[in-house]
């Protein structure tokens, strides 16, 4: 099994980042033959992650450090070979950079340059290699599962042949069935050992048992960075046993770790009831209605509540199902962030006086329910854990001399004592998700909703998690969880199980209007056309004359002939946009009529210039495709590849910036932060700390991937090819030369 | 390594890596995502911000001037945050792009809009050979974010240009509020001078520094320089 590629030297690796006393990793020295398989492991902290990006030759890209040592891959530098090092992140996602699974594989090829009559050949190979050979080339990268997710990004890696594989924890994100997917996918790989073919591969993980059979090697960071053991597999794991359990570590065999044991009157009996049902919900279902950057939408039924739901006191209730069944979406709902159908299915407080949660306001909802989503960083709402802690105390109007003592107590019996002082968003993930059940608990609330609130956790945070609940069952509070934790969901009363409601079969593709067939660039200068046009006529006649032209052409080019079903919604979306024109056509108007001594023809003149200049966008830019917008600008404008390709990978994540920024809005209502707009002062708190929370994320984003591309060549690529041509066609000349006739018209008319 | 402390501070601002135009892919893509996040916050801001302008709108408009800050954030934290040339004009031309795509009042315009802001904070930061970034060249940034943009909305080409063949088409023509007597304008533009130092300027150095002290600024000069001021 000796391959000849693929060796790996790490020679007294070590690696401060600034601002840290401590190095992360010290004096590392490692070697790995070709073809070598090899599991990584160490306590939260130990600098896995860091080991993983010391082998790419990435460490430094994105975070400042003094760096000694030295790593070599087959005797160069790891980063020499574009994409000679494939990298799988722990986040599914976090390295999509396109917009359609072709063009994700496609990247690295992009970037090396290969010729594109060659790219989808390869990139069909790398798709067969990981089980995803069956997928269209143009399925959007965001209707895969977070497991076909992985399996693409490991696709992405191998269509530049890899000599080296790094997956940091590719599955701690994922259900076990998408789980199991990425290792058999891995297996498929590793498993071809023909002596070109070998590939090293190094995967970090913190639940051990399903890679035993994939990996011959173990090898063990400590929390200090050093390496601690090195050896075959089960030699390491007989030998460190108690060490690895120790270390947090999910040790195949070893019992479930003992739920810590909290005080169950650390929080706060004295506002539970525990006679009284908290909670209930009929059947019910959430339609969810996605709005798409084009402005159109759609509606389809997100997930479906079959059985009457009743969290009594005491008692946990488990949503269990695959991932999308809308276990999260049915949370959503029940905390009243989603509408239900039919409405008021879901009831929240003691009966009689129970009301609908979306009817309440922030802090009435505080009272009556708490919540903790999936990824507990984005939701922090404090500057320091302790005031993160008292949040919903304070909102609620409750004295601090009480609750301060009580709220140290619980981060006490968390082992967050010495974190008090520091900021939430700098903690660990294991930290940050005690932390965020602790807060959602202290204020006691008689309904716990939480997704996931185990998964990914090692075995020290998972029994404080699973301790801190059991303690506010005995309190009497009722939880709902959303989980595929089987020892969480053997530890409930009841379980619903969630299936993903069917979806309508997508409808045949409808007749697009004639500015649909044209290209992006097309489309925005056609759009940009409106500014001369309208800036050009001095009059309102004139004006008035431009109209008329831009009015006609607009009818023509939303004409949609040919065959097929005619396509829904165009006058609603050309409507939609001019809706705010209008409304800045009467402002401007208006002001100047005001100010210039009430002339109505000037107050008319500005009016319609304002119409001229917003019809045309209102009609053209809706059909500007971004992910081709990007092909374009690339290729037929020769503006610079890498600030276009960043800008297009921008741009198709920006449904998920809305997403956070809504994320957050719904944590700070259920944390009793609520918006007033009699009260200025909570509109601004709420508006900075949206702004805020969406840049921090955005930026995090930007820095993950900038490593996932990096890993594909991305950093090297000044002479790209391009996965997609970007035609120009008469129809485009024709659509341009016609958005020019109302600026003609302006012109001459008057 | 052994951080010098005994130094006194620097007037300059830690500038990016050399060399200065050799931008990092964490550099493009940080503010092709800035850019973006701004723009799906200007729709946000946008809810709260109808209120206010539409009120001042009936009232005195010029003073809506105060309000204009905001947009003007992206250039100003673009060009705080990465310390490169472009980078001001890049974040606010993306943000312009992201918000534009969806449908905004003023249509493509924005995408004009855009350059003519960024434009104004990139010369501040370029006048201060890309070396200063402390408050004073946020404010700079800010303030000269908005004439361009002003100019843009306000000018008015005279009528007595009908006579020369070129000239002749634009008699007449103008922005927005070309109509407006010039002491309005004036004071429009006054009022988004304050506004841009205000809103744009000082906010955007506030947000910069919050955004270091939530640490997701490692990679940049405000992350180190917020390292160096604790260091012990």
């Amino acid at each position: 099994m000796v391959g000849t590629r693929g060796r790996v030297e790490v020679s007294g690796l070590t690696w401060r980042p600034f601002g840290r006393r401590e190095p992360v990793l010290r004096g590392v020295d490692l070697t790995l033959e070709p073809g070598e398989r090899v599991l990584l492991v160490g306590p939260s902290g130990s600098g896995k992650s860091t080991l993983l990006r010391a082998l790419t030759g990435l460490l430094g890209s994105v975070e400042a450090g003094e760096l000694g040592g030295a790593v070599t891959l087959d005797g160069a530098a790891p980063g020499s070979r574009p994409g000679a090092v494939g990298l799988v992140l722990q986040e599914p996602g976090a390295g999509v950079v396109a917009a359609t699974v072709g063009r994700d594989v496609a990247f690295g090829l992009e970037n090396t340059g290969v010729e594109r009559s060659a790219m989808p050949g390869r990139v069909a190979a790398a798709l067969r290699a990981v089980e995803l050979g069956d997928l269209p080339l143009d399925t959007p990268t965001s209707a895969l599962s977070g497991g076909q997710t992985q399996r693409l990004a490991l696709a992405g890696t191998l269509a530049l042949d890899p000599a080296l594989i790094l997956l940091d924890e590719p599955t701690a994100m994922l259900d076990p069935g998408c789980a199991a997917e990425v290792r058999e996918a891995v297996a498929a790989l590793t498993a071809d050992k023909g002596p070109d073919a070998a590939r090293t591969l190094v995967v970090v993980e913190h639940v051990l048992g399903p890679w035993l059979e994939l990996v011959d090697r173990l090898v063990v960071l400590s929390s200090d960075g050093e390496v601690v053991a090195d050896g075959p597999v089960h030699d390491v794991l007989a030998e460190r046993r108690e060490e690895l359990l120790a270390m947090g570590l999910w040790v195949p065999g070893a019992p479930a770790p003992e739920p810590l044991a909290v005080d169950a009157t650390l929080l706060d009996p004295a506002h539970l009831d525990p006679t009284r049902s908290t909670m209930a919900a009929a059947p019910f279902s959430v339609e969810r209605t996605t709005r798409r950057l084009d402005g159109t939408t759609r509606t389809e039924r997100a997930a479906a509540l079959d059985d009457a739901l009743d969290a009594r006191p005491g008692t946990l209730t488990a949503l269990v199902g695959p991932s999308g069944a809308g276990k999260s979406t049915l949370l959503s709902a029940l905390a009243g962030f989603l509408t239900s159908t039919p409405a008021d299915a879901v009831r929240v407080g003691a009966d009689p006086g129970s009301a609908d949660p979306a009817s309440l306001d922030a802090r009435t909802l505080a009272g009556a329910v708490a919540w903790v989503p999936q990824w507990a960083s984005s939701t922090m709402v404090a500057r320091t854990v302790l005031d993160e802690v008292l949040v919903t105390a304070r909102a609620l109007g409750r004295d601090d001399t009480a609750e301060v003592p009580r709220a140290r107590a619980l981060l006490g019996a968390l082992g967050l004592s010495h974190l008090e002082r520091a900021d939430p968003r700098e903690l660990s993930g294991g930290e940050q998700r005690r932390l965020a059940v602790a807060a959602a608990l202290h204020h006691g609330p008689p309904v716990l909703l939480a997704d996931e609130p185990t998964v990914g956790q090692d075995r020290h945070t998972w029994a404080a998690v699973v301790g801190l609940v059991a303690a506010y069952r005995r309190a009497g509070g009722a939880v709902v969880a959303a989980t595929h934790d089987a020892a969480v969901v053997a530890r409930a009363e009841v379980v619903h199980q969630v299936t993903a409601p069917t979806r309508p079969a997508a409808l045949p593709p409808a007749r697009s209007p004639l500015v649909a067939r044209c290209g992006p660039l097309a489309l925005l200068t056609g759009a940009l056309l409106g500014i001369p046009a309208g800036v050009l006529s001095p009059h309102w006649s004139t004006s008035l004359a431009v109209l008329t032209v831009q009015v006609v052409l607009a009818v023509v080019g939303l004409s949609a002939p040919g065959a097929g079903a005619p396509p829904a919604g165009r006058l609603r979306t050309v409507a939609l946009r001019t809706a705010p024109g209008l409304l800045a056509a009467l402002s401007v108007g208006w002001s100047t009529w005001w100010l210039a001594g009430h002339d109505v023809d000037a107050a008319l003149t500005v009016s319609l210039r304002v119409l001229v200049i917003v019809v045309p966008s209102a009609v053209l830019v809706p059909w500007v495709d971004p992910d081709r917008l990007g092909d374009h600008l690339a290729q037929r404008l020769g503006l610079p590849d890498r600030p276009v390709v960043a800008v297009a990978a921008a741009l198709q994540r920006v449904h998920t910036f809305g997403a956070v920024w809504s994320e957050i809005g719904r944590a700070r209502r259920v944390r009793g932060l609520g918006v007033s707009a009699r009260h200025p002062a909570t509109v601004l708190a709420h508006v900075s700390a949206l702004t805020m929370g969406l840049l921090v994320r955005t930026l995090r984003a930007a820095a993950e991937l900038a490593v996932a591309m990096d890993a594909r060549g991305f950093a090297t690529a000044q002479r790209r090819s391009w996965w997609a041509p970007a035609p120009w066609r008469a129809r485009d000349t024709l659509l341009v030369a016609l958005a020019a006739l109302p600026l003609v018209a302006a012109v001459t008319v008057r | 390594m052994a951080t010098s402390t005994t130094e006194a501070p620097t007037r300059h601002s830690i500038t990016a890596t050399r060399p200065l135009l050799g931008w990092r892919t964490v550099d493009i893509l940080t503010i092709a995502f800035l850019g973006a996040a701004f723009g799906v916050a200007f729709w946000g801001w946008g809810i709260f911000y109808n209120g206010p302008i539409t009120a001042l709108k009936i009232g005195y408009a010029p003073l809506m001037g105060l309000f204009t800050g905001p947009w003007l954030l992206a250039g100003v934290v673009g060009g705080l945050v990465v310390r490169r040339p472009g980078a001001a004009l890049f974040c606010e031309v993306v943000a312009a792009l992201v918000s534009m795509l969806p449908g905004t009042e003023w249509g493509a315009t924005v995408l004009v809009s855009g350059i003519a802001q960024g434009l104004g904070a990139e010369i501040a930061f370029a006048l201060l050979g890309y070396r200063f970034f402390g408050v004073g060249a946020a404010a700079l940034a800010g303030v000269l974010s908005t004439p361009l943009e002003w100019l843009f909305e306000t000018v008015k080409f005279p009528a007595s240009w009908s006579g020369p063949p070129v000239l002749g088409i634009l008699a007449d023509g103008g922005g927005w509020y070309a109509e407006w007597g010039i002491g309005d304008k004036l004071a429009y533009l006054a009022t988004m001078a304050v506004s841009g130092v205000v809103l744009a300027g000082i906010l955007g150095w506030l947000l910069t520094r919050a955004l270091a002290r939530a640490g997701a600024l490692s990679a940049f000069p405000p992350g180190q320089e917020l390292r160096e001021s604790h260091a012990v």
